[in-house]
């Protein structure tokens, strides 16, 4: 097996970076989707997240290529700054859970032209809720009745 | 000055050969990549024919990008490239696709593994460790903690649908297949000229066994870029402050609405 | 005084008017129930200064006794104050045979090519110096009168601008010495008259009065117009005096004496005949003549002082100047001239018939102007010099009379609440004892009962309607005296003086109506009316003031006499009409004074002038009509009560038809109104759904477009967010082509 980090690279500089770059950007196209899609502003902050992964791996393969340290430092900066990103945004994703009860990004629409009507994507039903089971104890010595109908557990999260 | 310069007339000849080819892997890939992420972006109801079709249709495409990387060269470490490689994307599509919140962070967990080996491999020792470090362990946390504290009862309706599937699969698509069609291109002109204090090509591979690499990297950092990291240091702390304030007052209102909301209701 | 040219008092005339007009539109508001200061003034000055003017020319016309009956030289004075407007080479004549019009032979002097110049010139000379004294003065008593009458009236600031302005402009329609100016005024005379009949805007018959006034004279403008136009291709010129070209030539003006002291100067045959029909078209509208005459019934609704002033005495009398002053045009157009005197005599009768049984005392004072003016235009179109000057005395003894009678009926209806149909009130002579016997001196002056002035005139008129209708009687000292005849048979030469075309000059089918059966029919015609003019006038005096004493409940406690702002010009109109009459004709001045005007010296009218003679006959005959219709007046009328039976009923289906105006106003709605109405109607549809439908369609596109636009605002950011990145695909796309291709 190739030692992990082998001093030599019979490849040339060239391939390995245009390989990385390919993975990078597809990170970054990923994260970019991510945002595009879901509705769910946490999973949106993800994505964001994924995107800067994305842009890390790039900025890394650049400064392997010019053989300095340049995009490492890059690098740095951009995980503090994704750092107190995160935290505000994180802040301000619980103001609005506070304000609306939902994480969707949907429900911030106030903004449209005044003769808009609410977009609603579409309406599904809310989710089929399980009331939480939880598992129950028998008074001691007893075993409890086992119910195959009934789930014991949630499936979802 | 074009910014694309080294895009040189010579270079566009000499790379038909293999442009070609990458253009045509490029063109089975990207649909299908699109195909694949419209397919599996959550849509309401759970389709197992769409799902199954997807997940064959992500790795045929996931297949044409391996194929075009190696067709540009291959990669020294290449097993252990492409192995973290995919596990980085596999898990980075795996979090935009799931349905559950907590299951993505799970999955950005991975994928934050996956790069930190893609850094690895790239030969940054202390940026792989510090993603670890910060992204999954702290800002990671920090997410799970909000979706402990805003999670709905259930799975919630927002959670199940996307909003403009198929355009934005499409768009990330064709944005990935340009990208890639522009790394290709990439060559090694006069603009690609290393810096003056780097080493041939080599020099940053041998130097990732170095012990001191990262003594070097903090004398770049500290060196060069002093200004910028009391800079970033500031950043922090005022967005500390920042979330703080911002919580408190949410606080008081909400504080306020209670007792609002406390007095006018009816014992 | 004496240091003030007479050309600058003749500018003055008018322009005082204006000034007090346009002092008044100003300073109205402020001034209040002194507004009428300004006007009063500007008017009072400007009646100073024509009677200074009228003494000047009637100094320079000297006097000449019948003993010596030698050819009056006319006396003009020019004053041109600027250069309207001015086309160079715009009037080329024809050279050769080929003519303008085919088959005319123009005038010997129309040659060269010559400029189209309008100057404002003004002129003085015996016409003009009598129609401004009478315009100012009679305007300057109304105005006082008015004073009282419109006292308390919203609208008393204007009223006197408007008045003022009126006087403004019928001064500079008697001065102007060019037939577009002329026109000009003709049109701002109709301006007036509109504004001051629908000067209660807010009563909608005022308005509909005001709109049939102006509509009905615009077709009369009409025929000025096209008049105006042939004059300008016929004679090349639109003055009435001789002009100086650049070049030391005289250019001929209309009316100028060059022309009229050359034989062939004007144009007669069909050119001429028309000139003169549409002349006389212009004259029925303005005066109210057959068929034109519906508006002036109806002009009643105005202020009383504006019909006194403009419907008795100055606006309905432009025809009446402007035939007079166009005599030598008609004298070339016998045929045309009869015409004349047959719509005269015709309107005459008929507006007697119809005032027969009017009950709103106004409006057979109006129906009374209508056959007055009738006389004045029968008088006109006897063709001799005793025909113009009787139709100009009697215009002036009618401006005393006539405008005494409407101030009068204006005194009755101010005490009487508003009220004045004749019905209603009665034997008020013991109410406003001085109104009463103001109106009866009118009446009697209306009537022709001697010595008031109207007798006198109306005499002048049957003796020129007589002399026509019978010449033989007149023969011994008629036209067909040796010297005049001779001049007659050189007139008729004259006229058939022309070297080509000669049919074209020669005497034209309209010239077969002048005949004396024709002019007989006339006479009796004229005669009947004095009857009913009698009739009718003392029947509304005895209505009125006679009989019981009722009063209607409208007049309160106004039922008393008219206070003396408003008497005093009744008194003094009542004391010209006694006497001005006796005093014009015993001295023969105004006639003799008249004959000097540039006009009226052309041979074709001097040589019809007659040694003044009283006719004691028809002075018989006229008073003996006039004695008539006041004896069945009186027995019908006199000491009753004034809703007595009524003259319709007596009349029986006749009464309905004089009721109805000869159902003139019914044609006129049935053939012209309806019709006009329904192509406005259409008009109007046409207008709102087809062009304002196109309108808001197309209005409807941008709105469209901005809703389908709209919809991208939609408030959703990942929706923003998609678009930014199909953006920045496009913009990567771009370039990839570029460096693709």
């Amino acid at each position: 097996m190739m030692s992990l980090l082998s001093v030599t690279s019979p490849a040339a500089p060239m391939s390995v970076l245009q390989n990385a770059l390919i993975v990078g950007a597809i990170l970054f196209t990923l994260g970019i989707v991510g945002i595009l899609a879901r509705r769910n502003l946490i999973v949106m902050f993800l994505s964001a997240e994924l995107m800067l992964q994305g842009i890390s791996v790039s900025l890394v393969a650049w400064s392997r290529y010019h053989g300095d340290y340049g995009g490492h430092v890059l690098v740095i900066f951009i995980l503090a700054v994704a750092a107190c990103e995160a935290a505000v945004a994180l802040v301000f994703v619980l103001q609005a859970f506070g304000r609306t009860g939902r994480l969707d990004a949907s429900a911030w629409q106030s903004l449209r032209e005044s003769n808009l009507s609410w977009v609603v994507d579409r309406e599904l039903p809310e989710s089929d809720t399980v009331p939480p089971l939880w598992p129950t104890l028998a008074p001691a010595g007893v075993l409890p009745k086992a119910d195959e109908d009934e789930p014991l557990q949630r499936k979802h999260v | 000055m074009n910014p694309l310069s080294f895009f040189s007339a010579a270079d566009l000849l000499s790379a038909v050969g293999p442009l070609s080819a990458v253009g045509l892997l490029l063109a089975a890939a990207v649909p299908a990549g699109a195909a694949s992420l419209w397919l599996l972006l959550p849509r309401g109801r759970k389709n197992r024919i769409a799902g199954w079709l997807g997940l064959a249709l992500g790795g045929l495409s996931l297949a044409g990008f391996v194929a075009t990387g190696r067709r540009l060269g291959g990669v020294g470490e290449e097993a252990v490239f492409l192995t973290v490689s995919l596990v980085a994307v596999v898990s980075a599509a795996a979090t935009i696709l799931t349905r559950s919140p907590v299951y993505c962070a799970i999955w950005f967990a991975l994928s934050l593994a996956g790069v930190a080996g893609v850094l690895l491999v790239l030969g940054a020792q202390f940026l792989g460790v510090a993603t670890i470090v910060v992204y999954a362990g702290a800002i990671l946390v920090m997410f799970l903690f909000v979706l402990m504290l805003a999670q709905p009862t259930g799975m919630a309706s927002y959670d199940r649908v996307s909003s403009e599937p198929l355009l934005s699969a499409v768009a990330g698509a064709v944005l990935l297949g340009l990208l890639t069609l522009a790394i290709g291109r990439l060559s090694a002109g006069p603009a690609s000229a290393p810096t003056t204090d780097a080493p041939t090509d080599g020099a940053l591979a041998s130097d990732s066994l170095a012990t001191d690499q990262v003594a070097r990297l903090g004398a770049e950092l500290f060196g060069r870029h002093l200004v910028a990291v009391e800079a970033v240091g500031t950043l922090l702390l005022v967005a500390l402050i920042g979330a703080i304030a911002v919580v408190s007052r949410g606080e008081a209102t909400a504080a306020d609405a209670d007792r609002a909301r406390q007095r006018t209701a009816v014992p | 005084m004496q240091q003030l040219s007479p050309s600058v008092l003749l500018v003055l005339v008018p322009a005082l008017p204006l000034v007090g007009a346009v002092l008044t539109m100003l300073l109205g508001r402020s001034l209040r129930s002194r507004a009428h200061l300004p006007a009063v003034v500007g008017i009072a000055a400007a009646a100073g200064v024509s009677l200074v003017l009228l003494a000047a020319t009637a100094a320079q016309v000297g006097n000449s006794s019948d003993a010596h009956p030698e050819p009056v030289r006319p006396v003009e004075m020019i004053t041109t104050l600027w250069q309207w407007a001015t086309v160079e080479d715009a009037y080329a004549p024809p050279s050769g045979s080929e003519a303008l019009i085919p088959g005319i032979v123009l005038p010997r002097d129309t040659s060269g090519v010559r400029a189209f110049s309008i100057p404002v010139a003004l002129r003085l000379d015996p016409l003009t110096a009598t129609m401004l004294s009478i315009i100012t003065c009679v305007g300057l008593l109304v105005a006082i009168y008015s004073i009282g009458y419109m006292h308390g009236d919203p609208g008393y600031a204007r009223f006197f601008a408007l008045f003022a302005l009126f006087v403004f402009s019928m001064s500079m329609l008697v001065a102007a010495s060019n037939f577009l100016i002329v026109y000009v005024f003709w049109e701002a005379v109709g301006a007036c008259s509109y504004l001051l009949i629908g000067f209660w805007f807010r009563r909608p018959e005022a308005a509909r009065a005001a709109k049939k006034a102006f509509l009905v004279n615009r077709v009369g403008d009409f025929g000025l117009a096209i008049a105006v136009f042939l004059l300008w291709m016929t004679y090349g010129t639109l003055d009435f005096h001789d002009t100086l070209s650049l070049d030391g030539t005289i250019l001929p003006g209309i009316l100028g004496q060059t022309r009229l002291a050359d034989a062939g100067g004007i144009v007669g045959g069909a050119v001429g005949a028309g000139i003169c029909l549409l002349l006389l078209l212009a004259a029925c509208g303005k005066s109210a003549q057959l068929p034109l005459h519906v508006w002036l019934p109806d002009a009643m609704e105005g202020p009383t002082p504006a019909s006194a002033l403009i419907h008795a005495a100055t606006m309905v009398t432009a025809g009446i100047y402007l035939i007079t002053r166009s005599a030598p045009l008609f004298m070339a157009c016998p045929g045309a001239l009869a015409m004349v005197s047959i719509v005269g005599a015709t309107t005459a009768l008929v507006a007697a018939l119809i005032a027969v049984v009017q009950n709103d005392l106004k409006r057979v004072l109006a129906y009374s102007t209508i056959s007055q003016l009738g006389y004045m235009f029968a008088s006109l179109g006897t063709g001799t010099m005793l025909g113009f000057t009787a139709a100009i005395f009697h215009l002036v003894t009618h401006a005393f009379f006539k405008a005494l009678l409407f101030l009068g009926a204006g005194s009755v209806m101010h005490s009487m609440g508003g009220v004045i149909d004749m019905r209603r009130f009665g034997g008020l002579w013991r109410v406003m004892p001085m109104t009463a016997a103001t109106f009866l001196a009118g009446a009697c002056a209306l009537a022709g009962v001697a010595p008031f002035a109207g007798f006198f005139s109306k005499d002048e008129i049957l003796t020129s309607l007589h002399s026509k209708a019978f010449p033989s009687v007149h023969g011994n000292h008629g036209p067909e005296s040796p010297a005049a005849e001779t001049a007659h048979l050189h007139l008729t030469s004259w006229m058939h003086d022309s070297s080509s075309a000669l049919h074209a000059n020669s005497t034209y089918g309209l010239d077969a109506i002048d005949r004396p059966e024709i002019w007989q029919i006339l006479f009796w015609m004229s005669l009947v009316t004095a009857g009913l003019t009698a009739f009718y006038t003392f029947r509304a005096v005895f209505m009125t003031f006679t009989g019981p004493t009722r009063v209607p409940e409208e007049a309160g406690h106004h039922a008393h006499e008219s206070p003396a702002v408003m008497t005093l010009p009744l008194v003094i109109l009542a004391v010209l009409s006694a006497v001005a009459g006796w005093w014009l004709f015993s001295t023969h001045w105004l006639s003799h004074f008249l004959s000097a005007t540039p006009s009226l010296t052309a041979p074709s009218v001097a040589r019809t002038v007659v040694p003044h003679l009283f006719h004691i006959d028809l002075a018989i005959q006229g008073t003996l009509a006039a004695a008539i219709g006041i004896a069945v007046a009186a027995i019908g009328h006199l000491g009753r009560r004034s809703d007595s039976p009524q003259m319709e009923r007596f009349l029986g289906p006749l009464g309905s038809l004089f009721a109805n105006k000869f159902f003139f106003d019914q044609i006129y709605t049935g053939l012209i109104v309806r019709p006009l109405e329904a192509l406005a109607l259409l008009a109007a549809i046409i207008d709102r759904s087809v062009i304002d439908r196109l309108v808001d369609w197309i209005a409807t596109i941008p709105i469209g477009l901005g809703a389908i636009v709209r919809q991208l605002q939609s408030g959703l950011m990942q929706r923003y967010a998609l678009a930014g990145v199909m953006g920045v695909l496009m913009i990567v796309l771009a370039l990839a082509w570029q460096l693709r291709g």
